[in-house]
């Protein structure tokens, strides 16, 4: 079983990198021996699945990156790469990540990947989850985790970037993730499962709300960049592993809560903060896990009917 | 019903991509703006604008509309005149102008769409910013974080695409509160 995550690095013209993710002790990520710039993104992604990997004793993650700093071209080299490496590799689980969202590069490379590695479970956020979603492509999707600035541009079937949702799919009083969800889901614009990331978390399965994750709760995560990008890399490297979706997702939101208390997070700090305190509270949260997954697997058959798991 | 008819069929920019138009005066300048973007790595296409949109020009260029942003300082900088940019061909649809802020205490969170911006509220320095998922987000992080708010460009100058433009007015409404002056 191993993780592809396909996306793009903050270096202007860095060439592709298509190798094994590697986190040293001390945070610095390198793919096929070349080092990444700590960053939000993809740094942050895949020093999160490289932490959750090695406690599992799981395949490092493998990256098919390079650098693009928003002109689109490293998003193309990327992409052209694609079916190559998925040739070779055979991932489990493909990940796309921070990218120029282009539909036509995305719906090229779902046709390709049908082809190649029919069975790989598709994970999307940040761009690619743009690309996926405007492209009419996010029910091909197992898994998205937009943040509440971005679920209503799920919601909504008419535009094509999240900045231009309308006010009220963007917060205020009147704001309901489990709503914009809802119609996500009817309008074809979400993922099997969506884990919408925010002050409170919500796993959703097919339109309905199974979980919500409000504690511990630290608010200072959501200033922090990357701290979204750290809960896609666990919840990505969980279901590599063989976890079911929505226990990954409950797993990610968790850990992600636990390593903000015990970095005692502060709107200064970083992502790479944060992934050093994963291996400290994997142990303890993939306990907790356990039980949650048999919880939504009771739900998904509609034994007894829970409702919305509260994790506290 | 179709507005265009391409003349590049097979490139990336297909019939249903979220595109954009930048509309001219004169042919000529329309020429020039697909040869210098193409040289800057765009892929763009020269198209007919529908006829509503026609003001002397039968030719616009178009592209992907995330790229607008940095697609328009190359044009700026490559000294092509640009009559107007059009953002969505079907329907009117404008950028988001909603901005919040929480109040984190020593620090400031302004947040513009899917993007934010968080600022030391003594000495103005940029501490973090986040949200977004185009590709100049990380690359501006990594620009920003660490510099004060009256020394940093803006990132509208900086980044390329529509994200870029959703962190430049956070940052604006964050010289706004904590910076007069800044960023004008």
């Amino acid at each position: 079983m191993s993780l592809l995550v396909v996306a793009t690095y903050p270096v202007e013209g860095g060439r592709v990198l298509d190798g094994a993710a590697e986190l040293t002790e001390d945070g610095r990520l390198t793919i096929d021996g070349s080092p990444l710039p700590a960053s939000q993104g993809t740094y942050a992604l895949l020093a999160a699945a490289c932490r959750t990997a090695s406690f599992l004793d799981a395949p490092s993650p493998h990256a098919l990156i390079a650098g693009d700093i928003g002109r689109g071209d490293g998003t193309r080299a990327a992409f052209k790469q694609l079916v190559e490496t998925v040739s070779r590799i055979r991932p489990a689980v493909v990940v796309f990540h921070y990218m120029q969202p282009i539909m036509a590069l995305m719906r090229h490379a779902l046709a390709e990947l049908a082809g190649a590695c029919p069975d790989a479970l598709l994970v999307a956020d940040a761009g690619g989850m743009y690309a996926a979603k405007a492209a009419g492509l996010a029910p091909r999707f197992e898994l998205m985790t937009p943040d509440i600035g971005e679920i209503g541009f799920l919601a909504d079937p008419k535009v094509s970037h999240p900045a231009y949702v309308g006010h009220h799919l963007l917060g205020g009083a009147d704001f309901d993730p489990a709503a914009l969800a809802r119609e996500a889901h009817e309008n074809g614009g979400s993922s099997r499962v969506l884990l919408i990331k925010g002050a409170v978390d919500h796993v959703v399965e097919e339109g309905a709300v199974t979980a919500v994750i409000d504690e511990p709760n630290v608010p200072a995560l959501e200033a922090i960049g990357g701290t979204g990008d750290t809960i896609t890399g666990l919840a990505s490297a969980f279901m590599a592993a063989g976890l079911d979706t929505v226990g990954a997702a409950i797993c990610a939101a968790r850990a992600n809560r636990e390593a903000g208390v015990l970095m005692q997070a502060t709107p200064a700090m970083s992502a790479a903060d944060l992934v050093d305190r994963l291996p400290e509270v994997l142990v303890n949260h993939l306990e907790h896990a356990g039980n949650d997954r048999s919880r939504s697997r009771r739900s998904r058959r509609g034994e007894s009917n829970p409702g919305p798991a509260h994790y506290e | 019903m179709r507005l265009f008819k391409r003349k590049d069929k097979t490139g990336e920019t297909s019939t249903d991509e979220a595109l954009g138009l930048f509309l001219f005066d004169e042919v000529p300048d329309a020429l020039a703006a697909e040869q210098a973007l193409k040289a800057a790595g765009y892929q763009v296409s020269l198209v007919s604008p529908p006829p509503e949109l026609r003001a002397g020009c039968d030719l616009a260029v178009v592209l992907p509309r995330v790229e607008q942003v940095g697609a328009q300082r190359v044009l700026a900088d490559s000294d092509v005149h640009v009559r107007d940019w059009v953002d969505d061909t079907e329907r009117s649809s404008a950028v988001t102008d909603l901005v919040t802020t929480v109040d984190l205490g020593d620090w400031l969170m302004v947040r513009a769409g899917n993007m934010k911006i968080v600022v030391d509220k003594k000495t103005t320095e940029i501490v973090n910013t986040s949200g977004g998922g185009c590709p100049d987000i990380p690359y501006l992080n990594l620009h920003y974080v660490g510099k004060r708010l009256a020394d940093a460009q803006r990132p509208k100058n900086v980044g390329f695409t529509l994200c870029g433009l959703m962190l430049d007015r956070a940052y604006l409404e964050a010289c706004a509160l904590l910076d007069n002056g800044a960023g004008s």
